[in-house]
Order: structure tokens, then C-alpha cells, then sequence
């Protein structure tokens, strides 16, 4: 599965009537609604739609962290419903890189030592300073994220991602809490790590114009895909401004 | 109407009630121990003063040989002497009905038809003895209850070597027996020790004293010179064998009674406020960390126009809240715990009635020191929240920096994993907080190791006293001091297999202008019945010529090992010289004197030099001499070594282990209190990193390693600092329970430390699992969703 080439065949997740329902007392709320979508491997894919749509739950169901209510959900040919909460942490170990909007680094490591939490378990790892050389920050490896700008902690965050040569990238809304230049740098080391490693990226966000990198872009509303785009020619993000 | 603030205040406990329990339970330690021991010391004292003042407990006490009834008049001219009066005591053996076991009993006398001026007895039950029937007694209600014997019971009893039937007409209590022991036992045998009150007429006939006393108690005036009056009293009764009068310090039921409140209140000031310090230091971390997490709040609610004191007194009444919650379960255990306390001294310090009182003098103390240590801890808390203006209080906190902290720059940094560099760096960006955990857990161990080695104390004095010192079966006293001819008349009896002498003659010593009452002991040349142990455990033989101190009379005295003392005959002829003191012994108990049999011999220069005998016997042969003992004449009383053994032992097993039981609880509060709130903290501090973790696929129990190793490596840490802490602790309070009476050792086992440390450890492994389950529900997305 790892490294595949981007055909626009080989499905890295195929889900049908995949529903997610919350309770919180007396009131239910219906995340997912039934959805049935294949995302190929090795493209970029863009989720777009109002707060609520249900994004994040679908984004959190594909990573192993949160169960559908029902429905089906393969990686590749295993079904992720059937894992047990060890099978999921070894599946996220092994295939997911997470990129937040907060980051999430760890503030008592070294940019280094948040990117070698991950190189230390995984299975077939790139060094970290790789890693680090990869989104540009090989000269900040021993900064602490309280040294480090909002954009520099975000390209931690995605070298700490990229490092374990994932199968998955998946990212809620990387670019939230970052100005447009530097938004964009992380969004071509994205791009970057899509194109040299084959990593198929789902990519949340608010804003409708980096969806143009994308290979697909499902538009969501009420818990529910409304609408899916084909891109044919997705253009580089250093083109994107916001 | 409760006002908002008020209102999250309570549901502020209520949300921690874990945090807020575990503190109040250490500072609810603190109340506890407090209010029982200076509640049982309160009400010790204030029993033994209302029964001293009701029953006229004499000030000064002075025994003789044998003087007329006259100088008793002569005694109460003496100025400042306000009440005199004189009695016969004499001490003989008792015949226990089924039982062959040797008894001893003191018999004083009861002045005819008239209450006592002095040390006056109380009578529990029957009536006084009838001056017709000069068998009738009344006998002290602790051997009277100890042996189930009914009024009108007759004892077969040898008085003055002649045989002599008595009947219990009445029970009764005096002020002179509250701790009523026997000569050279430490703990009363109310089984085998009885006293009894005759008639004097009768006692003066039995004893062959008619018109004669062995004994004057008096009161003093109010500001007496004690001293002065003692000196006076000597001299009067120097030509009637007096052996040296003195004052209550010296009296023996006193000072086992002034010995145990001396050492209530060493405990007052020991235990309690090593739980102060902790619960202190419990509100301090909580309250800091609570402030810095409702950060927005403080902004918000000045910001409303809430002003600075109304936000610091927020704060200040949760903490004042705890302390409010710890003293009710304080006091409440507190008194549970001080009657039964009471109740254990009731057994033996015999009282006409000890109650345990709960004075609100006490409770007020214990809950001021509580609030106090409570409200100390939130002044750093309020201070911050205080200071916090609103526009500041409501902008994000800057973000935590962190650095490699001191361990790692000493270490190779590449050894530790990425998760070792989390924990260690974590506990130096709070060194303050990561000190004071690892503090409170090692008092944790060091009270406990404190409070356990008493046992090994105690054990150690048992083992020195007992075994090594005491090699004898019997100790045989005899009515008045024999010559050789009595060892071997012992020697002759059947299952008696070595027989040694022993005497003890009543010495003055003075060394520059201090004076000190005892007695010299001597045994004969060679002894093995008898050995002088020091505390390390060596036999320290007798100096050829010159006096063996005991450690606590050679520093009463101020005398070092070559001094020469000058001591003065009391009891027979006063002769006074000086002599050399050729070494001291560290001893655990009593503070005394030795000197070889022949020093003693030249010293006091008479014929009969023999006050006591030690005997080996054969087991098997016990009973039969005992019996052949029993009948004869010469023989004053028996005691048997193994009784005053077992009721050490039995004293080992009851009370101390009943005082250890608690503490371990006590103690084991402080270890859950302090880990439970740091692991707390330390759990809502890292929460999002754990979370972090975990989606970054470490399993829980990989995750859980963050959390727990970082309290792991403080309690690690705590161990060699609870050992320190409690070896001082433990030398503190052994020093502080010492008396005249006893040296507590310092001794002790090694598996004491082991002990402390397993408690320890297992109470905060306890308590760390209970945190981490919530490891273990840990929700990623929901902590992952808003920032830290």
C-alpha cells in the first residue's frame, strides 16, 4: 500500500453508509449521514464545508481515532471497523501522519525530538533531520516550539508527519492559523511529500482556493458529500494566495 | 442567596473532590494527632492534678530503717513543711489461691478510724478495716481487678518472714500508686504485685514496729525551697537509717506518670506538624494549579468589576474550605482515637476516674493550626490571582519554555529516549513542585520509619534488659540484708543450679554542687547472672576499684570517666568519702551505679553483705522451688524474670503496635495525598500532550509511561531522601522520648527501612493506578479539538 503510485485506481480508503452519531444527553447528533466515497491512493484530496459538516468526523474515522456508528470502512483491503483500539493505534502508527491546526507539538521537545516521538516507532522511518531538511527547518532542529514561529511549528508538525513515510497524511486545516506565505510553505511541503512519496493527502479547510491542488474535492453539507470535483490539472501551491 | 462565586466555589470542590479529599485527609492527620495527643495529655494532666490536690499527694518523701512515731512531729517543725505525717511500708509475699507463681505485696499502714492527711486513699468499694480484726485490708483495685478476686477474699500472705492470713474488706486507690509498680520492674504485674492498706495497729504488730514508721510524706508550703527542705530531713533522719528523702521527681508512680506526658507532648510537637508542612504544601501546588487554568476567569471576572480581594478571598475560601472539611474529620478521629488512647493508659495509670475530655481549647488549636497551614498554602496562589490584570489574565498564557534540565547536561543526552526527555524535562520546568512531591513523599517514609523503629527500640531495650543483662530465672529479696550463709543455703535447694549476691545500698554523689540520690549495686566477683550492657550491645566489666556510672547519672552529675565523686552512705551509718569513677555504660534504663562487691564491701564495711540473690534454676524444677522458696522465712519476695518479660512483650504487642497501626495509616495518607494531587496536576497538565501521543500511535500503556514515570522517578527519588529523613526524625523522637527513666536506643532493624519504604511504595502505586486509569479513557478528539 505504502508508496504506491498515484494511478487513480488503487483505492487507499473505500467507505459506504458510513454514519456517525453523537450523544450528549437526550439529543442526538447525526455527524455522518451515510457516506459512501473511495479515495484513490496517492492523491490529493481536498474536504470542503461549513463547520459541522462533518469534515472533522470523517477526517477522525479515516485515521483510526474515532468508530463509525455503522457503515463500512476498508484501508486498502482491511476493514479499520473491525479493529480493536490496540489494532487502531498500530494502524495510525504505521499509515496515518496527523497535521492539526494547532500543531500539537510537544513544548518540552526539541523540533528534532517531536519528529524522532514518531521515527522512534515506526517502522521504516526517514531519519528526522531528513525529515526536517524536507520542510526546510534542518537549521531549527534544536529549537524549542516556544522558539519557533507559528508557520516553522506547523512545518514541524508536518515533518513529524512525513517522517515515518506514512500511507496516509491527513490534515485539518493545516493552514487555519497561518498567514497566506506562510500557509503556502507548508502547503508545498504537502504537495512535496505527496508527489516524491506517493503519501495520499486528505486535507480539511475552510478555504476554498487551496482546493485547487487538489486531485478531488468533496464539498459537504449536513454530514453528507453534496458534490465531488475532478480536477484533471491541479496547480502548485506557490500559485495559491488567499 | 448564594452568590455566583460562591456558588462555582462549591462546585469547584465538588469537580476536585478527589484532589480535595486527599488533601483533607493529610491535613485531617494533622488535626488528629493533634487533638489526641494534647487531648490525652490534657486530660492526663488535669485528671492527675484534681486527684493529687483532692487526695493530697505530698511533695516530699523520705523512707528509714525505723523511727519512732515522734519524729514525725519533728519533720512538720521544720520550716516550710506544712503537713507531715509517717506510715510503715513493708513489702512481703502473697500466696495466689491455684496459682504457684511467686507475688509480691506492699502493705502500708492506715492510721485507725481516720482518713490519711496525706496521700490519702480512696475508697472504690467495701469499707476500712475494722481495728478489731487485724487481718483486714483494703487492696489497690488493679490487682483486686487483674485476679478476679471478690471482696472478702482471704490471701495467705508472709509478712516480716511470718505467716499471716489477710481478707479484702475493701478496694481502694491512692495517689502514691497511680503507676503501681514493683522495685526494679518497668511496667506494673497487677497480677503479681498487690498493695495493700492495715491497719496500723496491726502492721506495727506484724512488722514488730509498734511505735515506729518507716516512712514520712510531707507537703510543702507554697514557694518552698524543696532542696533546703530534703537537706533538713536528711539530717534529721540520718540517725534512723534514712535513706535520702526527695521529691516527687523521684517518685517512682510519678515519674513513669510525668515520663509518659513528656512524651505525649514530644509527640504533640513532632507528628502534627509534619502533616501541616505537607498539607501546606498539598494547597499551594492545587491552588496554583487551579489559578492557572481559570486564568481567563480571573481575567473575566475583574474585568466584570469583581475587585483583587474579592478575587484572592475566592481562592482563599476554597483552601479555608478544605481545612474546615479536614477538621471535622480530624477532631471526630481525633477523639475516637484519644478514648481509646485513654482507655489503654487506664490499665495502667490507675485513676479514680480518667476520662478522655475534649477541651475546645484543643479542637480550637487543632483548627487554627489547620486553617493556618491551609491558608498559608493559598498565599501564593491568591497572590498570583491578585496580581493578574485582566487584559493580561485574558491573552493566552505565554507558552511553558522549557530546557534541558540539569540531570540531562550531566548525563550523555543521547541515552535518554524521546519520552525520557519528556518526563525529565517536565520535572525541571517545575523543580519547585517536582521537590515538594518528592519531599512529601519522603516524610511520608520518614514518619513511618520514625514511628516503626520504636519497635525495634523497644525491642533492642527488651533484648539488652532481658537477655543480656538480666541472666537470672529469680530474683530473691530478702527481709533484711543477710551474710554468704543465705547464697548457700539457696544453693542447697534442689533445681537451683547457680546462685549469685547482689546488693543495692542507697548513695549520695556529688560532684562540684550536684547532688544525685541512687544506689549502688554490686555483685559478687565473677558474676554470670548479671552482665552491664552498653547500647552497642558489650558486656562492660566492673572496674576493679572505683564506681561504674550509668550514662544518664554520669551526665546528671556532670561526671566524666576518671572524675573522682563524693559519695555519702545514706540508710546506716553516714560515712562519706570520695571515690573514682572508673568508666561509664551506656544503658537504656534507669540511671544508675556500680561498683565491684569488694568496692562496695570496703565502702560500706559490715557483715551482711548480701541484699538479694540471682538465680539459675532448672525449668523442670520450677515449681518445686518456688514452693521450698515460699517457706522460707528469710525470703522477702520472689520475682521471676520471664513475667516482667512477658508483660514488656505484651506491652510491645498492645500499645505499640495499636499506636503503629495508626500511623501507618496516618503516614500512608500523606503518600496517597501527595501523589494523588500530583499525578492530578500532572495528568491535567499533559493531557493534551498524552492525547497528542496517542493519535501519533503510542499505545495507552505507552502513553501512560509519561504520566507515571515522571511520579515514579519523584517517589524513586523520595526513597534515600525518606531514609535520611527518617533516621534524623527517628533519633529526634527516640531523644525526645528518653527520661530519666529510659534511654529509648537507636537501633533500628534494616527491614524497618524496608518497611517504610514498601508501604510507601505500595501506597502510592495504589494511588497512581487510580490516576492512570483515567489515562486509559483518555478522549483524543475532544482534548485535541481547542489548543492547551
Amino acid at each position: 500500500m505504502k508508496g504506491a503510485a498515484r494511478d487513480g485506481q488503487t483505492p487507499a480508503f473505500r467507505c459506504s453508509g458510513l454514519a456517525k452519531v453523537y450523544r450528549t444527553g437526550e439529543t442526538e447528533v447525526h455527524a455522518l449521514r451515510g457516506v459512501d466515497l473511495v479515495i484513490p491512493a496517492g492523491e490529493i484530496l481536498v474536504l470542503l464545508g461549513p463547520s459541522g459538516s462533518g469534515k472533522s468526523t470523517l477526517l477522525n474515522i479515516l485515521g483510526g481515532l474515532d468508530r463509525p456508528t455503522s457503515g463500512t470502512l476498508l484501508y486498502g483491503d482491511r476493514d479499520l471497523t473491525a479493529m480493536d483500539d490496540a489494532q487502531l493505534t498500530r494502524f495510525r502508527r504505521a499509515e496515518v501522519g496527523f497535521i492539526f491546526q494547532f500543531y500539537n507539538l510537544i513544548p518540552s521537545l526539541t523540533a528534532e525530538e517531536n519528529v524522532r516521538l514518531v521515527t522512534d516507532i515506526a517502522e521504516r522511518p526517514m531519519a528526522a533531520a531528513d525529515a526536517l531538511g524536507l520542510v526546510g527547518l534542518g537549521d531549527r532542529r534544536d529549537h524549542y516550539p516556544a522558539q519557533l514561529s507559528g508557520g516553522e511549528q506547523q512545518r514541524v508538525a508536518v515533518a513529524r508527519a512525513i517522517a515515518k513515510q506514512p500511507g496516509v497524511l491527513l490534515c485539518d486545516e493545516p493552514t487555519g492559523a497561518l498567514d497566506s506565505s506562510t500557509g503556502v510553505r507548508v502547503l508545498e511541503t504537502l504537495a512535496q511529500a505527496n508527489r516524491s512519496l506517493g503519501t495520499t493527502a486528505v486535507i480539511i479547510t475552510h478555504n476554498v482556493g487551496i482546493a485547487a491542488m487538489a486531485h478531488r474535492v468533496f464539498h459537504f453539507l449536513d454530514g453528507s458529500i453534496a458534490r465531488v470535483e475532478q480536477n484533471a490539472a491541479p496547480i502548485d501551491p506557490a500559485e495559491i494566495t488567499w | 442567596m448564594v452568590k455566583a462565586l460562591d456558588r462555582k466555589l462549591m462546585r469547584d470542590l465538588w469537580r476536585m473532590r478527589g484532589q480535595v479529599l486527599a488533601i483533607a485527609l493529610v491535613l485531617a492527620a494533622a488535626s488528629a494527632t493533634f487533638v489526641l495527643s494534647l487531648g490525652v495529655h490534657r486530660s492526663l494532666t488535669e485528671t492527675r492534678d484534681a486527684y493529687y490536690a483532692e487526695s493530697a499527694f505530698a511533695d516530699v518523701f523520705a523512707d528509714m530503717t525505723r523511727a519512732p512515731r515522734s519524729i514525725v512531729a519533728r519533720v512538720a517543725a521544720i520550716p516550710e513543711v506544712r503537713r507531715a505525717e509517717g506510715a510503715i511500708r513493708q513489702y512481703a509475699t502473697l500466696e495466689l489461691p491455684g496459682s504457684s507463681a511467686p507475688a509480691r505485696a506492699l502493705v502500708i499502714s492506715l492510721e485507725d478510724k481516720r482518713r490519711p492527711a496525706l496521700n490519702r486513699l480512696t475508697l472504690r468499694a467495701g469499707r476500712l478495716p475494722d481495728p478489731g480484726q487485724p487481718g483486714e485490708v483494703i487492696a489497690d483495685e488493679a490487682f483486686v481487678e487483674a485476679n478476679g478476686f471478690p471482696l472478702g477474699t482471704r490471701l495467705e500472705t508472709i509478712i516480716y518472714g511470718r505467716r499471716q492470713s489477710i481478707k479484702i474488706v475493701g478496694i481502694g486507690l491512692a495517689p502514691d500508686y497511680v503507676y503501681a509498680i514493683a522495685p526494679g520492674d518497668l511496667i506494673p504485674d497487677n497480677n503479681r504485685f498487690g498493695i495493700f492498706w492495715m491497719n496500723t495497729k496491726a502492721l506495727e504488730a506484724a512488722t514488730d514496729r509498734t511505735g515506729a514508721i518507716t516512712r514520712i510524706a510531707l507537703t510543702l508550703e507554697r514557694g518552698a525551697s524543696e532542696a533546703e527542705v530534703i537537706r533538713q530531713l536528711d539530717t534529721l533522719l540520718a540517725p534512723f537509717g534514712g535513706t535520702g528523702a526527695y521529691g516527687r521527681t523521684d517518685h517512682v508512680s510519678h515519674a513513669f506518670l510525668d515520663n509518659e506526658l513528656m512524651q505525649l507532648e514530644a509527640m504533640t510537637r513532632v507528628i502534627p506538624p509534619v502533616f501541616l508542612i505537607v498539607s501546606t504544601f498539598l494547597v499551594y501546588i492545587v491552588l496554583g494549579r487551579m489559578i492557572r487554568t481559570e486564568r481567563t476567569l480571573i481575567g473575566l471576572l475583574k474585568a466584570f468589576g469583581y475587585s483583587d480581594r474579592a478575587v484572592g478571598w475566592h481562592y482563599l475560601k476554597f483552601a479555608l474550605a478544605i481545612a474546615a472539611l479536614a477538621i471535622v474529620l480530624g477532631t471526630l478521629a481525633g477523639i475516637w482515637m484519644g478514648r481509646g488512647m485513654t482507655s489503654l493508659y487506664a490499665e495502667y495509670y490507675r485513676f479514680p476516674i480518667l476520662r478522655y475530655h475534649v477541651s475546645p481549647v484543643v479542637i480550637l488549636g487543632a483548627a487554627g493550626l489547620a486553617a493556618a497551614a491551609a491558608g498559608f498554602g493559598a498565599l501564593g496562589g491568591m497572590r498570583d490571582a491578585i496580581r493578574l490584570s485582566p487584559a493580561v489574565a485574558m491573552a493566552p498564557p505565554p507558552p511553558p519554555v522549557y530546557r534541558a534540565g540539569l540531570i540531562e547536561r550531566l548525563g550523555n543526552r543521547a541515552h535518554f529516549s524521546v519520552i525520557g526527555h519528556m518526563i525529565l524535562r517536565h520535572i525541571a520546568r517545575w523543580p519547585g513542585r517536582s521537590a515538594m512531591t518528592a519531599f512529601g513523599v519522603a516524610l511520608s517514609m520518614g514518619l513511618l520509619f520514625a514511628t516503626m523503629q520504636f519497635v525495634d527500640s523497644s525491642r533492642t531495650m527488651l533484648d539488652s534488659f532481658f537477655f543480656r543483662a538480666q541472666r537470672y530465672d529469680l530474683m530473691v529479696t530478702f527481709t533484711e540484708p543477710r551474710g554468704q550463709d543465705a547464697i548457700f543455703a539457696l544453693a542447697q535447694l534442689p533445681g537451683v543450679m547457680r546462685v549469685e549476691p547482689t546488693r543495692a545500698v542507697a548513695v549520695k554523689l556529688r560532684l562540684g554542687n550536684r547532688t544525685e540520690r541512687t544506689a549502688i549495686e554490686a555483685t559478687g566477683d565473677n558474676p554470670q547472672l548479671s552482665a552491664r550492657i552498653d547500647r552497642d550491645g558489650r558486656e562492660i566489666a566492673l572496674p576493679t576499684a572505683g564506681l561504674m556510672l550509668s550514662r544518664q547519672l554520669a551526665d546528671k552529675l556532670g561526671v566524666r570517666a576518671g572524675d573522682r565523686v563524693e559519695v555519702e552512705l545514706l540508710g546506716g551509718r553516714r560515712t562519706q568519702l570520695l571515690m573514682p569513677v572508673g568508666s561509664i555504660v551506656d544503658e537504656f534504663v534507669g540511671a544508675r551505679a556500680y561498683a565491684s562487691a569488694a568496692a562496695l564491701d570496703a565502702l560500706v564495711r559490715d557483715a551482711s553483705p548480701v541484699g538479694a540473690a540471682l538465680i539459675r534454676i532448672d525449668p523442670a524444677a520450677r515449681q518445686e522451688v518456688l514452693n521450698l522458696l515460699k517457706d522460707m522465712p528469710v525470703v522477702l519476695g520472689v520475682s521471676e524474670r520471664n513475667a516482667a518479660l512477658r508483660l514488656f512483650e505484651r506491652m510491645i504487642d498492645d500499645n505499640l503496635f495499636t499506636m503503629l497501626f495508626f500511623y501507618i495509616g496516618f503516614a500512608s495518607a500523606i503518600t496517597v495525598g501527595v501523589v494523588y494531587n500530583s499525578a492530578r496536576i500532572l495528568f491535567s497538565e499533559r493531557a493534551h500532550e498524552l492525547a497528542t501521543l496517542r493519535v501519533l500511535g503510542y499505545h495507552r500503556s505507552e502513553v501512560g509511561i509519561v504520566l507515571l514515570g515522571e511520579l515514579a522517578l519523584l517517589v524513586v527519588a523520595a526513597v534515600p531522601l525518606g531514609c535520611l529523613i527518617g533516621f534524623g526524625m527517628a533519633q529526634l523522637m527516640t531523644a525526645m522520648f528518653s527520661s530519666d527513666l529510659f534511654r529509648l536506643p537507636f537501633a533500628p532493624a534494616r527491614s524497618t527501612y524496608g518497611y517504610a519504604i514498601l508501604i510507601v511504595l505500595t501506597a502510592a502505586l495504589a494511588t497512581a493506578a487510580i490516576v492512570a486509569r483515567r489515562v486509559l479513557g483518555l478522549d483524543m478528539v475532544r482534548v485535541l479539538k481547542g489548543r492547551e
